[in-house]
Order: structure tokens, then sequence, then C-alpha cells
């Protein structure tokens, strides 16, 4: 899992049938230096599938990849970010 | 399998509810250097017991970590396999 920062949402007018009812925020990773502080997020930004309600400017725990599929089992959905967590605190 | 240095610590009250009870380090991977950052730092969970500043092995086998957790379900990845003396 990486951390990423919460930086808005996403609606879908239409989706797979397997989405119905999803939440998606658009999330950018945050890097090392980000997480000091000492310089601001610039890698690209993804979609992340959350059912754990995260807000704008949430640090969330991002599971990537077949993980992020996991939570679903057994049913199977085309999903490959999922938000495991909303970090209440880092301490680096 | 992959070496990195705990360089702190996360909580979470809100989360999957297989992470429930798990240490939750955050791990700067690096480069063959052993100095330079790979990538952005991962949040591993933790039964080892390692702390701030160890260097530690991490390992990406999903299978292994849903093992370690007891749970099929559960969207975690990495866990430390072990914590490294030197």
């Amino acid at each position: 899992m990486r951390i990423g920062k919460v930086i808005g949402t996403v609606t879908l007018n239409r989706w797979h049938e397997s989405l119905r009812g999803a939440s998606y925020r658009i999330v950018v990773p945050m890097s090392l230096d980000n997480l000091r502080g000492e310089s601001q997020p610039k890698a690209e930004e993804f979609v992340v599938y959350d059912e754990l309600g995260a807000g704008a400017g949430s640090l969330i725990a991002i599971s990537e990849g077949g993980e992020a599929a996991q939570p679903f089992r057994p049913e199977i959905k085309p999903v490959d970010a999922y938000c495991a967590a909303i970090l209440d605190s880092i301490d680096l | 399998m992959q070496l990195g240095e705990v360089i702190g610590t996360a909580t979470a009250t809100v989360k999957h509810p297989s992470m429930n009870g798990w240490k939750l380090l955050i791990v700067q991977p690096y480069l063959a250097d052993g100095t330079t950052p790979d990538a952005e730092p991962v949040l591993a969970i933790d039964d080892r017991g390692a702390g701030r500043g160890e260097r530690v092995i991490i390992t990406s086998d999903g299978a292994g970590t849903r093992a370690l957790v007891g749970s099929d379900n559960t969207p975690v990845r990495w866990s430390v396999l072990g914590i490294a003396d030197q």
C-alpha cells in the first residue's frame, strides 16, 4: 500500500454493473519528501475505489493491483486501487 | 522481497476490518546503493516489532500476507519478514 492524498471525487453516470453504488476518489501518491512537507506531490493522480468515506485532504492507504480487488471476493470487481484505511496520523 | 528502512508509523481508526490490531509501518525501500529512495514509501504490517530507523526485509507476497493476517479478503500486500542486523 502506498500513502495517497485525496484531492477530489469522481461520480459516474454509467458504470460496470459490478460497480453500482461505488464511490471514487482522485488521489495523488505521496513521496517521502511530500510526507515531510519538503515538496508538493507531483506524481500523476489516479482514481481509487473508496467505501470508507475519505474526504478531500485525507491521507489514505491505497491498496493496488490484485490486492485491491481482494476485499470483494468471492465477488469479482474490476478494481485496481482500493482505499484500505483513512490515516489518522503519520509519525515520521 | 526488498530491503527498506522503517521511517515512521501510521495509525488509522477507519480501515478494512482485517487490519484491526496490526501495526502499520511506513517503510522506504532503497535502490542498490542503499541510500537512494526507490519510489514512494509503502505501508507494511508488522508483527516482528520493528522500530524506526531499523532496516527490514518486506515482502510484496499478497498471498503470504493474507495467510499472516488470516483473512482472504485483506487488501494488504506488504508485510515485514524480518529485521536486518547489518
